[in-house]
């Protein structure tokens, strides 16, 4: 059978072979294998299962790709053109929206956020997942229960009393500093602390630092080195992988918030870029075009950070198994 | 005798003191968690049994219960509960599926597997709130939207989009899984990964063809990864909140209103605080239940 196969082969279906199904004689993993393409239907169904994955890549991309080609084009062609890309390629728009809207501050404004946020994600959440990984004190189990409780109930639901309580406490900093209580950088600084309280990075933290050798840490502790010498000399430099993974996941959540930094920063000169595109919802005076350029610049920076680390990305994914 | 009571004193200290400096070192992300999650779910909870607008509680009226008697009469409330479970409905059968779908197929091919799982990935760290601008970009009415001069090449007429009747709902979902189907694609491919290749070995020498092993030991292999997946899924819907709120705004005539919408429209439209935490509370309570179910499942999970 086999040898029949060799003879009726065409150049056609060699050159194929070649460049396509030969590939298939290294999977391992799924229910196709090389041995199956002697049948022309799982040559077929391989092809287009293959043409499928490709519209999958133009599908995750095409939004992004259209917003940012589509910026080039001009208000009225924008809002009456009837073609996908732009005519012209100028940057003309781009350079207008950005410096009519005063986009360059909030991105300071966002860098500012989204350092202090993975900072403290990575300290308060690193040093909680320390202690109770491998200090284990009297009473880490209360404390782990607790944690994981919060797991059951959703952040988002609740907001309200979360504001009211961080409304409170800035208020009273406000007064005691005599700041103006919408500019004031206390209003910055829950953005910071709330990174900080995530059980989920906790328990990424907790189980990379229980699957360390033991080693080091008993050897460090008997040179005398103190519990939080131990967590910032030795853990953290050993825990490279986790604390990318983690300060990823605290990039990206904190630069895409907008519903407490947009209750907090409202009209104050520290609003975020996402405060900012979330004004547009009530906007009047802006333009569809200036709009879409907003947009296109809030999605630059996260892009930028998914091309230089896709490889941590991707895997962090699958080693935490939640979605980011 | 006295030199090893003298030892276990030594080490009684030496216990202690580590045990307060460990505590030490957790107290401030303690103080991080009681302050952000543990207190605010417990003033929720009280906030919900009070009525008046604002915060200040020596202007609020103690009713009890009665808050939620009024948020089961109320047309908003009613509007969005109802919207909940549609939103279930099509989260199920696109929210579901297309993660589960996309897996299946990339596990089956051999080649650009990386660009693949890189680029069905990105969609992922788009800010949520872009993602709604841009698809609601895309949805635009009329012969200049996106996607109706995309349907002008097949020769259709220009389509509504989001204001077409029977169509928000389901929209709202697909920009919703564009945005998420990518990571849970991973995990789902991480899954079919885990499986051990000598099953198909086995199968293919019992005469089973490509299909009967994807039915017989793919799919069953994805069960229980797909059950926590499914409860997962319906937790988030329930907190379905920007989308709607920047694509719609709850329209068109409340018909696209989501639960998490009304709870922020109740307290920062209208500082109905108290209204607001009792949705919350609601939803809290139908989450926690989701919840339980979850942890039960996955623990079975980690226990095969």
């Amino acid at each position: 059978m086999q040898k029949n196969n060799i003879k009726r082969k065409s150049p056609v279906s060699g050159f194929l072979d070649k460049i396509f199904y030969n590939k298939y004689k290294k999977k391992r993993e799924g229910a196709i294998r090389f041995y199956d393409m002697s049948s022309p239907l799982v040559k077929i169904a391989c092809a287009a299962i293959f043409l499928i994955c490709a519209a999958m890549i133009i599908v995750a991309v095409f939004p992004a790709a259209w917003a940012i080609l589509a910026g080039f084009k001009d208000l009225k062609e924008f809002v009456t053109g009837k073609k996908i890309l732009p005519v012209s390629f100028s940057f003309a728009g781009y350079a207008k929206t950005w410096e009519s809207m005063k986009f360059a501050r909030y991105y300071l404004n966002s860098a500012i956020a989204v350092a202090g946020g993975v900072v403290c994600a990575v300290l308060f959440n690193g040093l909680l997942a320390y202690v109770l990984g491998i200090l284990r004190p009297v009473g880490h189990k209360v404390v782990f229960a607790l944690v994981m409780w919060t797991l059951l109930i959703p952040p988002t639901t609740s907001v309200v009393a979360q504001f009211v309580n961080i409304h409170k406490v800035v208020e009273f900093f406000n007064k005691l500093a005599g700041l103006d209580s919408m500019n004031s950088f206390f209003n910055v600084m829950p953005l910071w602390l709330i990174m900080g309280a995530n059980a989920f990075w906790l328990v990424l933290f907790k189980e990379f630092f229980e699957s360390l050798p033991k080693d080091y840490t008993e050897a460090a502790q008997l040179d005398g080195c103190t519990d939080l010498g131990v967590f910032t000399k030795i853990m953290l430099p050993l825990s490279m992988p986790i604390v990318v993974v983690v300060s990823i996941f605290a990039v990206t959540a904190a630069w895409s918030d907008f519903l407490l930094p947009n209750l907090l920063l409202s009209n104050s000169e520290w609003r975020t870029v996402m405060v900012r595109l979330f004004e547009f919802r009530t906007a009047i005076k802006v333009t569809e075009i200036d709009k879409l350029h907003a947009v296109v610049f809030s999605i630059i920076p996260p892009t930028i950070m998914f091309i230089l680390f896709q490889r941590q990305i991707t895997r962090g994914v699958t080693v935490g198994g939640i979605k980011g | 005798m006295t030199a090893g009571a003298r030892g276990g004193n030594l080490q009684k200290k030496n216990r202690i003191q580590k045990n307060i400096s460990a505590w030490a070192i957790m107290l401030p992300t303690l103080v991080l968690f009681a302050f952000f999650i543990w207190e605010p779910i417990l003033e929720s909870i009280r906030l919900s049994t009070y009525r008046g607008i604002g915060v200040d509680f020596s202007r609020l009226r103690f009713v009890g219960l009665d808050n939620y008697r009024l948020m089961f009469i109320d047309p908003n409330f009613k509007a969005a509960l109802s919207n909940t479970f549609i939103y279930i409905l099509w989260s199920l059968i696109i929210g579901f599926f297309v993660p589960l779908i996309m897996a299946a197929l990339i596990s089956e091919t051999a080649h650009l597997k990386s660009a693949i799982r890189v680029a069905i990935y990105f969609p992922n760290i788009m800010p949520g709130l872009a993602t709604a601008i841009i698809w609601t970009f895309l949805f635009r009415p009329g012969p200049t939207g996106v996607l109706n001069i995309i349907l002008g090449w097949l020769g259709l007429a220009p389509f509504n989009w989001l204001s077409a009747r029977g169509w928000t709902i389901p929209l709202i979902i697909t920009t919703m899984t564009w945005k998420s189907a990518g990571s849970t694609a991973l995990i789902y491919m991480a899954g079919i990964a885990g499986i051990n290749p000598e099953l198909y070995e086995a199968a293919t020498i019992d005469g089973a063809k490509p299909m009967r092993r994807f039915w017989h030991i793919t799919l069953p292999g994805l069960l229980s990864l797909g059950k926590t997946m499914l409860i997962l899924q319906i937790i988030s819907v329930f907190q379905v909140l920007y989308e709607p709120m920047m694509m719609t705004n709850g329209g068109p005539n409340n018909k696209s209103i989501s639960m998490m919408m009304l709870v922020y429209q109740y307290a920062f439209r209208d500082f109905n605080y108290a209204m607001g935490t009792t949705i919350s509370v609601f939803i809290c309570l139908i989450l926690a239940v989701l919840t339980i179910i979850y942890f039960a499942l996955t623990r079975k999970v980690s226990n095969e």
